[in-house]
């Protein structure tokens, strides 16, 4: 091996590679070490996250092994205080749950690759072989212009696989239609070809529409905007508009108000984009026959808006993951979800950027409720007048 | 032994086996399609293929690399060890270019690298030629 590499594993040469595995599954533990030790590294295993964490902390090994869910301190928590003393300590995520959310988040924090359970060892020793090869990277270079970079170009090669894919689907059926052409074998297929194809052209529109709103929402004035908005006329509008698709799904949809005002600030076209996604998703994610409230009340000076659905509901595991970017909970009724994945990501954006919250309660097989917290607008709080003529003139 | 030749196609995208799928049905071979890495590996040991086309990202962004390695190294597919493989991405930037750091790329390097979208005539050709080798 060239001198190239770090000073501390001595190139190629594994032997004083040191690893500690975290995991409070024993024999999961147990079994990693075998793996790991038979290629020739040396190998700790702590079934308790905060022992795990001291010894981390005090022998400064060259990779760390962590399941996420732990009882006690959490894998994630291991993760930032590690990162946050070390920041060129390699760490792995096992996760049960293998999503781009948790992904992104365990990444966020300071990890460097997950591993999905179930995994074979091979898999395992794939991917301490990739980040042991990250730990002499980050030992020897520009550390967190790397950790930057990595986590960017993950996310870039995620989002344009996102935007080929429907144009791929499309061009093979064009090539396949053209090759077939006058073929008995397409013929039956033509019409369903072209009909799979224009729907994955919607599917890319919106994708693109959904980029570019959630961008917006990032870098508009969202986040100054404090106009008063009447959010009783607001919410009767967005029920309104959305009552012919509830129609479509015969779902039925209804509003509850509570009397007096309900004044929030901010911009209306964003809050109207707000609360119409809130409602279309659970309009869409709804059972035939089902039902879609939408409450308003008055709590400790907030407006809290509750869109409750009576859909499958959403797996506890994937409750905190679905306002991430592309997180989609997947199906297991088989018919495959039509959204973006982008639409809660742009809820949540919007509602931060409001200065309110954004909650989620479901159970599974019943439905869910979206809880948006908004504060209530006080006369001084509003925006300046003569920001928005229409205001002046009233 | 059969003359028909059995293709296992693991892929997410139905668009995408349909089209091909019918595509290489229409060439004289058996089409056998999965939706995941999961049911890939399943099918794998149900129908006995000669080549298979595997999807590098599915639910997550290397699944694909996930079989692969499991066919490859995994003494209970040893026999399927030589079957030809060929990977399939939209990404333009081959295992070799994307793991060029890390030293276990061997070990999941596929027989060949198809970009998508695929080539009907390049796809035919290196069906042909995978098969001829095995």
């Amino acid at each position: 091996m060239d001198g190239s590499f770090d000073r501390r594993a001595d190139g190629g040469d594994v032997s004083g590679t040191s690893i500690v595995v975290i995991d409070d599954d024993y024999a999961m533990g147990l079994s990693c070490r075998k793996i790991l030790a038979k290629s020739g590294y040396a190998v700790e295993v702590f079934e308790d996250g905060t022992k795990g964490l001291e010894a981390v902390l005090s022998r400064r090994p060259d990779l760390v092994v962590v399941d996420l869910k732990m009882p006690g301190i959490s894998g994630m928590d291991v993760i930032s205080r590690v990162h946050a003393a070390d920041p060129d300590m390699v760490m792995v995520v096992i996760t049960g749950y293998p999503t781009i959310g948790s992904a992104v988040e365990a990444i966020k924090a300071g990890a460097f690759d997950f591993l999905p359970k179930p995994f074979t060892p091979d898999e395992l020793r794939l991917v301490v072989t990739r980040a042991l090869g990250q730990r002499r990277l980050l030992l020897q270079s520009h550390r967190l212009e790397l950790e930057r970079q990595m986590l960017k170009r993950r996310f870039m090669t995620f989002v344009s696989h996102q935007l080929k894919s429907p144009l791929v689907a499309i061009r093979q059926y064009m090539d396949v239609l053209l090759r077939l052409e006058g073929a008995e074998a397409a013929a039956g297929q033509r019409e369903e070809w072209l009909s799979r194809s224009r729907a994955r052209c919607d599917q890319l529109v919106h994708l693109i529409e959904d980029w570019l709103t959630l961008s917006r929402a990032e870098f508009s004035e969202l986040g100054q905007r404090r106009d008063p908005l009447d959010l009783r006329k607001m919410l009767a509008e967005v029920v309104d508009a959305c009552e012919p698709q509830a129609e479509l799904r015969q779902v039925s949809l209804d509003l509850t108000l509570p009397d007096g005002g309900l004044t929030v600030g901010g911009e209306a076209g964003w809050v109207g984009v707000l609360f119409t996604n809130l409602v279309e998703n659970a309009i869409k994610y709804n059972r035939t026959g089902g039902r879609v409230s939408v409450a308003a009340r008055m709590d400790r000076g907030d407006v809290c808006v509750a869109v409750t659905d009576t859909g499958r509901g959403i797996p506890e595991e994937c409750r905190s993951l679905v306002f991430e970017e592309f997180f989609r909970v997947s199906d297991h009724g088989g018919q495959a979800p039509s959204g973006t994945g982008l639409g809660l990501a742009i809820t949540r954006k919007i509602v931060t950027q409001l200065g309110g919250t954004i909650n989620l309660e479901s159970e599974v097989g019943v439905g869910s409720t979206f809880t948006v917290r908004l504060p209530l607008l006080s006369p001084e709080s509003a925006s300046p007048a003569g920001s928005e003529p229409e205001e002046a003139l009233g | 032994m059969s003359s028909v030749k059995t293709i296992l196609i693991i892929d997410d995208d139905e668009d995408f086996q349909a089209s091909i799928g019918a595509f290489l049905e229409s060439e004289g071979y058996r089409v056998v399609r999965a939706g995941s890495g999961r049911e890939g590996l399943a099918k794998l040991r149900e129908c006995e293929p000669d080549a298979i086309l595997l999807d590098i990202m599915m639910e997550t962004m290397h699944e694909g690399y996930g079989v692969a390695f499991t066919i490859k190294h995994q003494p209970e597919y040893e026999r399927f060890q030589d079957v030809p493989l060929i990977m399939l991405s939209s990404i333009r930037e081959n295992p070799d270019q994307r793991f060029q750091r890390a030293e276990g790329i061997d070990l999941i390097r596929p027989d060949r690298y198809l970009a998508k979208p695929v080539d009907l005539d390049v796809l035919l050709a290196t069906l042909a030629k995978a098969l001829q080798r095995a």
